[in-house]
């Protein structure tokens, strides 16, 4: 349980807000009093000031304490920047710094563009030769791809027609087998009786 | 745009970087001086501790250990000068002569809101508060420090600039009240 100075602080710290803070001392008359100034006060400090700060020459105060010390600078950002910018001339111009067997040589290139030229050539040439060697490649996969899809297509035909003609024979015998069936029903049903009458009287012919 | 820290400024101002001590005074300056304004209650007292503290500061930049922030070790260099110049002033100078300092003009949503008039009273009503109760109103409100860095600015227990600021509350209550009531009877 805080008491009224705590809850007064606490708002002032900013960890009460002004209404919890109101609320909590309106039943004490010194603490909202100081509370109610304390408002006052806040607002009035945060009106911003005008008055034009006067010239005060703050550089011949410093000069006066500090003028006769050397300013003390770190060479070793200048050196860095040295090197950076020494590395870069070296890198555009044809100044040409070569280590081999053992011994650093520094030379100025001459015959620059001719030597650039063929470097050039050699590089096209080659990369040329990439290109052929790929598009013959590419050409080769191609042609293998293609011949094992028709493969494919002439198996996945073949095995169609077949399974086709096989349904077509099914059919046929089928038909076949009905009418089969269907003439002897009716030799049963019209042929048999006749015959069958026929026969009796043949055979009372002959008695 | 990237800021310099305070203490990379008194670095560079100790090697003998000028353009860094310039920044940090021109950090500071307009702080100090309504500061002063507000405590002595009048510009060219103000303009007097302004140039003592950084005379002050720049002599002893070095003695900056960075035990607490820039600003708390720089208040307590100008809260020590300005309670020195305020003990050394003739006891009869009175506040009442001096001008309204504060440009009553300016263009602000909160001084339109707030009252200009109500802004008058509390400005006048300060200058009669005591030294000591107006200093620690002055660090509390206008500078935002605590209770704690007033109490280590001004080497004193934090309970003693408690006493002070509640004090000084009710006494400005009490004056306020009075001012009010004189500004109402004279409408």
């Amino acid at each position: 349980m805080l008491n009224n100075q705590q809850i007064f602080e606490a708002w002032l710290a900013g960890k009460l807000t002004t209404a919890e803070c109101e609320q909590q001392l309106q039943s004490d008359s010194e603490w909202y009093g100081r509370f109610l100034t304390a408002q006052q006060l806040q607002r009035h400090a945060k009106v911003p000031a005008f008055a034009p700060v006067p010239d005060i020459d703050t550089s011949q105060m410093f000069r006066q304490q500090w003028g006769g010390r050397p300013a003390k600078t770190a060479w070793w950002p200048r050196l860095s920047v040295g090197m950076s910018a020494l590395a870069l001339i070296i890198s555009i111009s044809p100044l040409q710094l070569q280590l081999q067997d053992g011994a650093l040589a520094l030379s100025w290139k001459e015959n620059n563009s001719l030597e650039q030229q063929q470097q050039m050539t050699t590089m096209l040439a080659s990369f040329q030769q990439e290109q052929q060697q790929y598009l013959q490649q590419q050409l080769l996969n191609q042609q293998q791809q293609q011949a094992t899809q028709l493969v494919l297509l002439k198996d996945y035909l073949t095995e169609n027609e077949q399974k086709a003609r096989r349904g077509d024979m099914i059919e046929l015998v089928e038909y076949l087998n009905q009418q089969r069936q269907a003439d002897w029903q009716y030799w049963q049903d019209n042929v048999q009786p006749t015959q069958a009458r026929q026969d009796y009287g043949n055979n009372q012919q002959r008695q | 745009m990237f800021k310099r820290s305070d203490e990379s400024l008194i670095n560079k101002a100790l090697d003998g970087d000028e353009r860094a001590w310039q920044q940090l005074v021109s950090r500071y300056q307009t702080m100090l001086y309504h500061y002063g304004l507000r405590l002595m209650g009048n510009p060219d007292d103000a303009r007097d501790l302004l140039q003592d503290v950084l005379m002050v500061l720049c002599r002893n930049l070095a003695q900056f250990r960075g035990d607490s922030s820039f600003k708390t070790w720089l208040f307590g260099i100008a809260n020590y000068r300005a309670m020195d110049m305020l003990r050394k002033r003739k006891p009869t100078q009175d506040f009442d002569d001096s001008p309204d300092f504060f440009d009553e003009d300016a263009p602000s949503a909160e001084s339109r809101l707030y009252g200009q008039q109500t802004q008058k009273i509390v400005q006048q009503q300060l200058k009669y508060l005591p030294a000591d109760q107006r200093l620690v109103v002055e660090l509390r409100f206008y500078q935002q420090f605590t209770f704690d860095e007033i109490a280590d600015q001004l080497a004193i227990s934090s309970n003693t600039v408690k006493s002070r600021f509640y004090a000084a509350l009710d006494k400005l209550r009490t004056q306020l009240e009075v001012a009010h009531v004189e500004q109402s009877a004279n409408f």
